[in-house]
């Protein structure tokens, strides 16, 4: 993952109120964190909020899917490895999630979806009824009730696709949409393609990154993405020491872009993700900042990366000492502890966006 | 008799326990508030007011999880306020606690005990 990543994503996602990205291992706490998240997008929102009920409800039901159905690749220890996107782009919810399916079990699955597509809500209805009552729940539990009930909750079609894996998995992409507005509302407007979503993914796959957020970075949010970032690096298995030192920088980095960015309808936007290379974790934020901002942080920054680790110190304590009435948050004191604890300098780039404000994205490798 | 000062645990903010009485000081948790000041500001004034007739010994336990860099400065604030306190009739000390293997609290605590001139001890949980 580079800094231009970064940019990649924003840049196509940044009309959205709210995007949220996750290739990776599913668990029961990780993805309760993320419906948590999503939850809280949701209530920002007020054009939204009738939807909250049922975006919830549809992203447990993709998210059991993944886990009950999910194949399990153990070459590489992957366990439920699966690809899941939220967002929200002009009145319209996109749930799209992706697993690994044998292939055998391709043509089955793509009838139970023709089917599903193929039928009217009332008739969805009847078959909900008619399957609950007679089919036996098969070994892993579910029966494609999860599908109706998919098709049911966004009245909406199912899009999907398969995408080779290898010779005996494929990649089974679905995409579920939820209108706010579904009078208003022409279904040709719907365009956010999962041929995108899937672009999106590969890109993940292709850069080793888990997570991309792009949303509000108030305080609130800032706790359900910690959490499924500590519940990641649980897997790796990583020393507690080191746990701690990767959590010190995510607060960081997250609060950082919520005081520094631009602030646009009240709210503060950001993208934040984060990844895997040659055994390190990479971080990346991004956010628009003040175009007047931009000299005091060059500066800031400037002077950091100038510093080894015993300079550095020796300016955090600084900085800690340096007493004002009232006590001053900040002052860089966050960006030279982050400094203090990662493997090369702060990697930044700022992006002239217009005459008042630029795209700023910071990269760092712990 | 200063009225004690304790504030419930959230996720963002610590525990505090401010009892002259008792004689007990304590800071536990985690503290990564956007907005330190507003809640370090009653404990400050708290020990204002402390510090105007304090215990013969004042003993505080920081058994933190977790800070955040803004709260790094208010604690030393804290801490800066207790230093004012000690005198040759009165005591002040700190206990900084930190979990086995955490690193980052474990040098936190150090680097506070090298700029500070009361006694403060690094305890290993």
């Amino acid at each position: 993952m580079n800094i231009d990543t970064t940019f990649w994503f924003f840049d196509r996602i940044s009309e959205d109120n709210l995007c949220l990205l996750y290739n990776g291992n599913f668990s029961d706490e990780i993805t309760n964190k993320v419906i948590e998240l999503s939850e809280y997008n949701i209530r920002n929102n007020v054009s939204l909020s009738k939807l909250k009920k049922k975006t919830s409800f549809l992203m447990a039901e993709c998210f059991q899917n993944i886990v009950r159905h999910g194949e399990t690749e153990n070459k590489d220890g992957h366990i439920n490895q699966g690809f899941f996107l939220t967002k929200n782009w002009q009145g319209v919810y996109y749930i799209t999630s992706g697993n690994l399916v044998e292939n055998k079990k391709i043509d089955e699955l793509k009838q139970q979806l023709e089917k599903v597509n193929s039928l009217s809500k009332e008739e969805l209805k009847q078959l909900y009824r008619n399957v609950l009552a007679n089919q036996e729940i098969s070994e892993k539990g579910g029966a494609g009730l999860g599908l109706i009930e998919m098709a049911r909750k966004s009245g909406q079609k199912i899009s999907y696709h398969f995408k080779d894996f290898n010779s005996k998995f494929s990649f089974f992409y679905n995409q579920i949409v939820l209108l706010a507005n579904e009078i208003d509302f022409p279904k040709s407007s719907c365009s956010f393609e999962l041929s995108e979503a899937i672009a999106y993914h590969e890109k993940m796959s292709a850069h080793n990154i888990w997570v991309i957020h792009k949303g509000d970075f108030s305080q609130e949010s800032i706790f359900p993405v910690l959490k499924i970032i500590e519940e990641n690096l649980q897997k790796e298995k990583k020393d507690a020491g080191y746990k701690k030192k990767m959590y010190h920088i995510l607060v960081e980095l997250l609060q950082n872009i919520s005081r520094h960015c631009y602030i646009a309808e009240e709210k503060k936007e950001g993208i934040f993700m984060i990844g895997e290379q040659k055994g390190y974790f990479v971080i990346n934020t991004g956010n628009l900042i003040e175009n007047s901002n931009i000299p005091t942080l060059e500066k800031q920054l400037n002077q950091i990366n100038s510093l080894n680790k015993k300079e550095l110190k020796a300016l955090y304590l600084e900085k800690l000492r340096e007493r004002s009435t009232p006590l001053k948050e900040g002052a860089g004191i966050g960006l030279i502890d982050i400094a203090r604890r990662i493997i090369s300098p702060i990697n930044y780039s700022i992006l002239r966006i217009n005459d008042t404000k630029s795209f700023l994205t910071i990269n760092v490798i712990a | 008799m200063l009225t004690k000062l304790e504030i419930r645990e959230t996720r963002e903010t610590p525990y505090i326990l401010l009892d002259k009485e008792k004689n007990i000081f304590k800071i536990e948790g985690n503290s990564l508030p956007e907005n330190a000041n507003h809640f370090f500001l009653p404990i400050f004034k708290w020990l204002d007011k402390y510090s105007l007739s304090p215990n013969k010994e004042t003993h505080l336990i920081c058994d933190l999880e977790y800070f955040n860099s803004s709260s790094a400065k208010l604690i030393y604030e804290i801490f800066l306020k207790l230093e004012k306190i000690k005198t040759n009739e009165t005591k002040v000390w700190i206990s900084w606690f930190f979990e086995s293997g955490d690193v980052l609290i474990e040098e936190k605590g150090l680097e506070y005990k090298s700029i500070l001139y009361i006694p403060m001890e690094i305890v290993e949980k």
